[in-house]
């Protein structure tokens, strides 16, 4: 007897749930459909929603000059990342380890990304793109190794020093940005390295260490100690323990965490804006289509926000359960 | 041993340029003396305290705290509450459509809500619809569009953190204040709140320092018409660095607005401390 059994009071709820619902997600739905239009059609007095659409604005923001024959080129993408999804997902078919397909698909994925400039040509936006995936992937990749340790450590630490170091560097996480960016940027100018990919992966890292620690230390105290003290009686020392062992069956904890630095690493702004000039990641990008003065830049810039969030969301739509379970349980514990 | 790398990383990336953003904020430093600054104490400091934009910008970011925290925290809450209310199998659908703001980047979602706004929106014509004005961009409307863009990407998370603190509350509970008859407001005031207290403080201090910092969403926003009174600290602190070109000055700035954070921080930092040596 939990829950509101009279009518008219659960239509009420279902009302305000659903207009939440349509607040929420009006912004992408109007988006999508402004960049489908031409600039004189999404100027219109009165909102249009039937219309004949275009994809002009997707083109005009990717590409400088189509292609001669834009259906063989898109069938060939979608074919060849179609066939990498599916060898994705029949990865446990393989005679070796899943990690080595999802290793080669991955090389395969990116090396055919990096190939698409040499015979399509791409706008400057693409390259953000390009300038995205580097600083993302490397982020992740050093983040989630140099915080795999320390989250184990810390997990079976219990001295106090461990929760000091928590307690400080969650300080640390919750001041503003700004405090460490503007030293980032003047060290940045004296060392040469302002508008690197180095520079922006290793102080994206730095800047999410606390937030991968605390989560990864909360996935390892779910695991028993018995697990690595009965490889350590037959004689693997810690480190071959921890790799041999832990790791492979902390492979959800580390997807999920991976996926939160995936997501801080995907949408910092402040960081990018200040430590780049011209490699900018797709964030920043569209931020340049905030404003402008020609009747164009409303589409281009619903254009921009779509393509920019559509990774994302495949992303998420991929790794949900992942993701949700992380939020709740980390959320919950406080 | 396991530690070090990442400690490594800590000191050299967080600690270690707190300390140097102390001693630029003591330089006069501009774009061209980036390699001789010149030491000028305490100058920069007091230049912000006279600062009128400053102070502009840190009225508007503490009116902006005082009201878009608590809208937050109470739709979230009362969201949370109507959900917990629903069947699950609908409750999925309804999820997913709630996180959306929150999963986006900022910067788009920022975007997409000024979308709604721009000649041809939606939200313009429905406004000229209504009241028969255009609807312009001015010091005024861009604060509200600031305000409501927070309520829109910020309420996801008191939302699922309260909806998931609901789903802990016995039904048992419930139950035994029905058959005493207690009516659904006073099970809401008497109940649900309580068993929620911790949460409230740990959504509460944890949106007081995402509204304090918030900075995209106001970049976006303010970029067609950079009205100073709009600003935020850290709008008006990027502003100072990367177009004035001030960098002690904005220097002197971020040590300020962190000096004010810790009246929020240092509770939180305590409350956390308090938890992880009780669950140790």
């Amino acid at each position: 007897m939990r829950r509101i059994e009279n009518r008219y009071a659960l239509m009420v709820i279902y009302a305000l749930l659903t207009i939440y619902a349509f607040f929420s997600v009006i912004p992408f739905f109007w988006t999508t459909i402004q960049s489908f239009k031409t600039p004189r059609q999404a100027n219109s007095r009165v909102p249009l929603f039937i219309f004949e659409p275009t994809a002009d604005n997707y083109t005009d923001l990717w590409l400088k000059s189509i292609p001669d024959d834009p259906l063989l080129v898109a069938a060939a993408l979608v074919a060849i990342f179609g066939f990498l999804a599916f060898l994705g997902m029949q990865a446990g078919r393989f005679p070796f380890p899943r990690g080595y397909v999802y290793l080669g698909i991955l090389a395969v994925g990116f090396a055919v990304l990096w190939s698409i400039p040499g015979f399509i040509r791409t706008q400057t936006f693409y390259d953000y793109f390009l300038n995205t995936i580097i600083v993302t992937v490397g982020a992740i990749c050093i983040s989630i190794s140099i915080g795999c340790l320390a989250g184990y450590a810390l997990a079976r630490y219990s001295g106090i020093a461990g929760v000091i170091i928590l307690v400080t560097a969650l300080g640390f996480r919750s001041l503003p940005g700004m405090a460490y960016i503007l030293p980032y940027w003047w060290f940045g100018q004296r060392s040469g390295l302002y508008d690197t990919h180095i520079l922006l992966i290793i102080t994206l890292v730095a800047i999410n260490q606390p937030f991968t620690i605390w989560m990864l230390r909360s996935f390892f105290m779910n695991i028993p100690k018995e697990i690595e003290e009965s490889a350590m009686v037959d004689g693997a020392n810690r480190l071959t323990a921890f790799l041999s062992v832990i790791i492979p069956i902390m492979w959800p904890g580390i997807i999920s965490t991976a996926l939160f630095t995936l997501l801080l690493a995907y949408s910092d702004f402040l960081l990018v804006r200040i430590l780049t000039q011209s490699n900018w990641t797709l964030t920043v990008a569209i931020s340049k289509y905030a404003a402008g003065e020609d009747p164009g830049h409303i589409t281009l810039a619903a254009a921009a926000a779509v393509s920019a969030a559509v990774p994302i969301i495949i992303v998420v739509f991929i790794f949900q359960s992942q993701l949700v379970k992380g939020l709740t349980s980390g959320a919950v514990k406080g | 041993m396991f530690m070090s790398p990442s400690l490594l990383v800590m000191l050299a990336l967080m600690v270690f340029p707190l300390l140097t953003s102390i001693w630029l904020s003591m330089q006069y430093m501009t774009f061209r003396n980036i390699n001789a600054p010149e030491f000028v104490g305490l100058a920069n400091y007091l230049e912000v305290f006279d600062d009128r934009k400053f102070w502009q910008a840190f009225t508007f970011t503490m009116t902006f705290i005082a009201i878009a925290v608590p809208a937050q925290i109470s739709v979230g809450f009362l969201i949370a509450v109507l959900l917990d209310q629903v069947s699950s199998r609908i409750r999925g659908i309804y999820i997913a459509a709630f996180l959306m703001p929150f999963i986006v980047v900022p910067v788009v979602g920022t975007l997409m809500v000024k979308q709604l706004f721009e000649s041809g929106g939606i939200v313009a014509w429905a406004y000229r619809a209504l009241l028969g004005s255009r609807f312009i961009f001015t010091e005024q409307s861009v604060k509200s569009l600031i305000l409501l863009h927070s309520l829109w990407a910020a309420t996801p998370f008191p939302l699922i953190v309260f909806f998931a603190g609901l789903q802990t509350l016995p039904d048992e509970l419930i139950e035994a204040s029905m058959i005493d008859g207690a009516t659904r407001l006073r099970q809401v005031r008497h109940i649900m709140i309580p068993h929620l207290r911790s949460l409230f403080v740990f959504v509460g201090l944890i949106s007081i320092m995402d509204a304090y910092r918030v900075f995209d969403s106001v970049f976006v926003l303010t970029e067609q018409n950079p009205i100073y009174k709009a600003e935020v600290m850290m709008l008006y602190t990027f502003r100072t660095a990367m177009s004035v070109q001030r960098l002690g000055k904005a220097n002197a700035m971020s040590v300020i607005t962190v000096v004010m954070i810790l009246v929020v921080l240092v509770p939180f930092l305590l409350r956390t401390y308090k938890e992880q040596t009780e669950e140790r």
